[in-house]
């Protein structure tokens, strides 16, 4: 610099040295003249007759045209150094700096005690430029090194998901071995380089998969959703880890932190060159506690698997199943498991397409689907506590009302009517209590038929009261809505597919199927659970949830807290309340001694409802089984447990066992019976 | 010759250019003029020339200290040589080519096609196109080109004594410019658009009828629009290539274009205009000498200088230019030889167009062309030319007919 300083004072120097000479003797060459045009007198009138004049009008034609050029350029000059200089620097600065993003770590996710379900754990991982590509013995030392194939390496160089620009990363979770090798030989390995990465660390492997959801690179669709979203919201950019579904999806803004953000200096060619003072550390999310207690979810886990496994054994699909225990007192949700289930570790660094496939598998039955929200089966019998209510309500029975089970029921009330449908046993006489208790279709079937001769709607009505065919509006997404049928839902239905006017009118018979829980109805786990929310509280109904509240960065206390919200409250008449109650009861302590076994081992009263629906299309059976509980005489019940299973041979050889098996983690009672009654719905 | 151009108070004509041009040779001149030894030098216009070239050594210093292939005591090599040349030029009475028409249109046509030569031409030199190596030497032959189609304009026009009669004779003039033109055009069109501009202006002083220029530029601009729409039409010649067709037309939406010059004028917008007023300093430049703006010492050193040393730099720089210039076209309109006049035309009209191409071009209003900035371009070629015009011009001066 000091050589340049030099340059600079001897240039000035000169530079005055020289205006000086000028001033000095520079002026007289002003008063130099060639007598242009003399003293002699022209010829006036001819314009181009004088050669001198149209000579010089020419050069100060031309004097004139270089004063407009470099006008010009001076008022082009002014518009862009003094008008717009602001405009032009901005784009000098974005040119010459550039932001290094920090990744902040993903809150944890805990349960309602402060267990980990979803912590983090740091990784180191091999990252390349996609230049890397070109160098085959790179490619090949790389491969070797990290004990990779050198197509799986060049497979991972090629991966353009996290956008073109950014660099591919090679293999996660390398040892420190690679890692000091790399380091040492950056010559050997031109473009490759370690980094030091938060990874989702999963202490309880795959429990409570369905509820935690898991992460994975930020979606196209979600950069540009986030672009547009408004102000406050994350703006992600690629390569982000987000939450892809679950509470890691539905509770992304709380979980993702703020990255670190540092401006560098950089020159044309990327290099930095300087970092500015301002900046600022990347900010981890918030810590996440969840409703769940890990005990009773991995009870309730470990029964869906140990059922699933009973019912396999006797030749039963059992492809699916879910179960649902709500706190009905407030909505938590204590327990929530979805079978078959997945590990989300695996989603850890990008999943490798072949495990993805396998999870989108028919053959796998779908594990990445959440059943407790999302699995939509018909009732069964479940229902039959609602259809009691509904017909009560609308007067179609009473109190004393009482019926004869034959085994075999038709519209005519002919026992040889060959168009009758059966019941799944010969109750003999049955009245309300009986009815519920045993499952009688008969009864239920009147009540259809009741119905449709009073009030077509009004079972239809009733169910949707209790809030069938809509949304709890659970937090988790993808939640289903399930379908409550009536006669303008056939007809609109049945008529987009083509059918004839009688084809889509709603039928007599169809109101004897919906009052059994088959036919078009369709419910999910957690809608069933929160009917039965009501039928424990005698009416109000809490939003079930999984939030509990977000842990504040000090302490073990809540920064924001899930507000206790209620979303209904379904009026019965006190009487009918008490008739349902006691056929439920019944179910659990009277219908069958193998059913009643399994309970008579908890210390806590419990009502409930088996079920078993028919699914026609797939040929299987769905068995349900709810309860509440502590339900004995006076006691509040506090714990709601709705559990169901796709292709068993009823629900209450299997279902009934699940929620056994929750109530059981929750009380510390385990079931210790073990027949099974085969064939009770 | 020397009969036409005498006219009143000039009456030693002939003689007089005789005399001072054993004056020139002679090392006892210098005692002899009116103001000793700065008598035969015209300081009006070579002072602003000294400051620019004050500015173009500051200047490339800071390029050196940022650019590795820029080499300052090169840059500075270059000046001397310029300065040499300068001073032979400015002993030698230019008056002398008056009546070499033919040998000047032989050796500018040699010039130019010189870079075309097998065994002499340089593929891919510095900028491209048009570089010769002969021996140790590596240059553009269409650089020193430029000052030769200079001195052969000058002495074909001067032939009309300020007043072309006749078409036949605007015709001949026109076609003495065309040939070297064509010949450059094929492998410089840039150079060629300068050499086309500064003939034409020696054309239009050395008094050509209104309505004749008129008439020619009218059928020049058709020429050229059917030239730039036949190259865009598929199917027909090109007589442009594409890359010279979007050179030509990317200034006028440098944003809307991914191609490179597009990327370069931007750059060199960005350059200019984040200068401001006061500029960021010298060596400060993050557009220019960061590698932001490529070729920040040849075609874009206007936006290097700009960046740096802000609007007043620049206004103080395009002073200077239009200080020369003018001094220039004053002393034209102030001596008496019809050849003085047009050489002198000739060097003004070469400094203005270069000067508007070159500085034009980074700001945005000027097709994008690989055209020096007088005496500020990184290389020699062009620095020994533009100094040699001006010993040209100083030439004119010392040689001029004094009144007596």
């Amino acid at each position: 610099m000091d050589l340049s300083l030099i340059i600079v004072i001897v240039c000035a120097v000169l530079a005055v040295a020289l205006i000086v000479v000028f001033i000095v003797f520079g002026r007289s060459e002003a008063a130099f003249t060639m007598d242009i045009g003399g003293a002699s007198p022209r010829a006036s009138g001819g314009s181009d007759s004088s050669t001198e004049k149209t000579l010089s009008s020419r050069l100060v034609g031309f004097a004139v045209a270089v004063g407009g050029i470099f006008s010009v350029l001076v008022a082009r000059l002014w518009t862009m150094q003094l008008v717009s200089t602001d405009e032009y620097s901005e784009q000098a600065e974005s040119n010459r700096t550039s932001t290094v993003y920090t990744q902040a770590p993903r809150g944890r996710i805990l349960d309602r005690h402060g267990n980990e379900i979803v912590t983090n754990r740091s990784s180191f991982v091999v990252t390349a430029i996609s230049d890397v590509l070109d160098d085959e013995v790179e490619v090949t030392l790389l491969a070797n090194l990290i004990g990779m194939p050198p197509q799986a390496v060049r497979r991972k160089l090629q991966d353009t998901t996290q956008g073109y620009q950014s660099l591919r990363t090679v293999s996660v979770d390398v040892s420190r071995r690679v890692v000091a090798y790399i380091g040492e030989h950056p010559e050997v390995f031109p473009g490759v380089s370690v980094e030091t990465r938060a990874q989702r660390s999963y202490p309880h492997g795959s429990l409570a998969a369905h509820v935690v959801g898991y992460t994975g690179t930020v979606t196209q669709e979600q950069l540009e959703e986030s672009e547009n979203a408004e102000d406050g919201q994350i703006i992600y950019r690629s390569g982000d880890i987000v939450g892809q579904t679950g509470v890691e999806k539905r509770y992304e803004s709380v979980l993702q932190g703020v990255r670190g953000e540092q401006v560098v200096y950089v020159d044309a060619h990327g290099n930095v060159t300087g970092r500015q003072s301002s900046g600022f550390e990347p900010q981890s999310g918030s810590d996440l506690v969840l409703t769940l207690d890990i005990d009773v979810q991995r009870a309730a886990e470990e029964s869906l698997e140990k059922v699933i496994k009973q019912q396999r054994d006797i030749g039963k699909a059992a492809v699916g199943a879910s179960v649902v225990a709500l706190d009905c007192t407030n909505g938590e949700v204590i327990a929530m498991a979805s079978y078959p289930t997945f590990t989300p570790s695996s989603f850890v660094g990008g999943i490798s397409t072949a495990d993805w496939d396998a999870l989108q598998d028919e053959d796998a039955h779908y594990p990445m689907l959440n059943r407790a929200i999302a699995g939509q089966y018909p009732s069964g019998s479940i229902i039959k506590p609602l259809t009691t209510l509904a017909a009560l309500d609308y007067g179609i029975i009473n109190a004393d009302s009482s019926w004869n089970c034959s085994g075999w029921w038709s519209w005519s009330g002919r026992s040889d009517d060959p168009d009758g449908m059966g019941c799944w046993s010969t109750h003999g006489g049955v009245d309300i209590v009986s009815g519920i208790t045993f499952s009688c279709d008969v009864m239920f079937y009147e009540i259809g038929k009741g119905f449709y001769n009073q009030n077509s709607e009004g079972m239809q009505e009733t169910f949707r009261r209790y809030g069938l065919g809509s949304a709890t509006g659970i937090d988790l997404p993808g939640e289903e809505v399930g379908r409550v049928p009536d006669a303008a839902w056939k007809w609109e239905y049945f008529k987009n597919l083509g059918y004839s006017d009688e084809d889509a009118t709603w039928q007599g018979g169809e109101n004897c199927n919906l009052a059994i829980g088959q036919g078009d109805l369709l419910v999910t786990c957690i809608q069933m659970a929160c009917a039965y929310c009501s039928l424990a509280n005698e009416g109000p109904v809490y939003r079930p949830h999984v939030m509990r509240g977000v842990r504040s960065r000090v302490g073990d206390g809540f920064v924001t807290e899930y507000k206790t919200e209620q979303i209904r409250d379904v009026e019965e008449d006190q009487s009918f309340r008490d008739l349902v109650a006691r056929g439920m009861w019944g179910v659990v302590y009277e219908e069958d001694p193998l059913q009643t076994v399994h309970w008579t081992n908890l210390d806590v009263t419990v009502r409930g409802k088996t079920g078993t629906g028919e699914q026609i299309s797939v040929d299987r059976a769905i068995g349900w089984f709810g309860a509440y509980g502590p339900a004995g005489d006076g006691e509040t019940p506090r714990y709601v447990v709705v559990a169901n299973m796709d292709g068993v041979n009823a629900g209450g050889s299997s279902s009934l066992l699940v929620v056994r098996d929750v109530f059981g983690a929750i009380y510390g009672q385990p079931d210790t019976a073990t027949g099974v009654a085969t064939n009770i719905d | 010759m020397a009969q036409e151009i005498t006219g009143p108070g000039t009456a030693k004509g002939p003689f007089s250019a005789l005399a001072q041009r054993i004056a020139g040779a002679s090392p006892s001149h210098a005692g002899k003029g009116r103001r000793g030894p700065l008598e035969g030098i015209y300081l009006t216009q070579l002072i602003p020339t000294l400051l620019i070239l004050i500015l173009s050594v500051i200047n490339m210093w800071s390029c050196s200290l940022a650019i590795d292939t820029v080499s300052f005591t090169n840059h500075l090599a270059g000046m001397a040589l310029g300065i040499g040349a300068a001073i032979v030029v400015w002993r030698y009475d230019c008056r002398n080519l008056s009546n070499l028409t033919t040998a000047l249109f032989v050796f500018a046509c040699v010039l130019m096609v010189l870079p075309l030569v097998p065994g002499l031409g340089v593929e891919g030199g510095l900028g491209g196109l048009g570089w010769v190596r002969i021996g140790p030497l590596r240059f553009q032959p269409s650089e020193p080109g430029k000052l030769v189609v200079i001195a052969l304009m000058a002495t074909a026009g001067a032939q009309y004594n300020g007043k072309i009669e006749t078409f036949r004779d605007y015709a001949r003039l026109c076609g003495t410019l065309l040939v070297p033109l064509i010949l450059i055009m094929v492998t410089d069109l840039g150079t060629g658009l300068m050499i086309f501009f500064t003939g034409a202006t020696i054309i239009i002083c050395s008094g050509a009828p209104r309505g004749w220029i008129l008439a020619t530029i009218a059928l020049i601009v058709g020429a050229a629009a059917l030239v730039v729409i036949t190259s865009q039409i598929d199917g027909i010649p090109h007589i442009l290539q594409d890359y010279q067709l979007s050179r030509l037309t990317v200034f006028l939406d440098p944003d809307g274009t991914a191609s490179e010059d597009g990327y370069n004028l931007q750059q060199a917008m960005i350059a200019i205009g984040s200068g401001g007023f006061l500029g960021k300093g010298f060596g400060n430049a993050s557009q220019a000498l960061s590698g932001f703006l490529p070729e920040a010492e040849t075609d874009f050193i206007f936006a290097t200088f700009a960046e740096q040393f802000g609007f007043l730099g620049s206004i103080v720089l395009l002073a200077l230019y239009a200080w020369m210039i003018i001094a220039t076209i004053v002393l034209a309109m102030k001596v008496e030889s019809p050849f003085s006049k047009l050489l002198l035309v000739g060097c003004a009209a070469l400094w203005t167009f270069q000067v508007l191409e070159s500085v034009g071009m980074c700001i945005g209003i000027m097709p994008i062309t690989g055209i020096p900035l007088p005496f500020m371009t990184y290389g020699s070629s062009s620095m020994v030319t533009q100094l040699a015009a001006v010993g040209v011009v100083q030439s004119v001066w010392h040689h001029r007919q004094k009144v007596a």
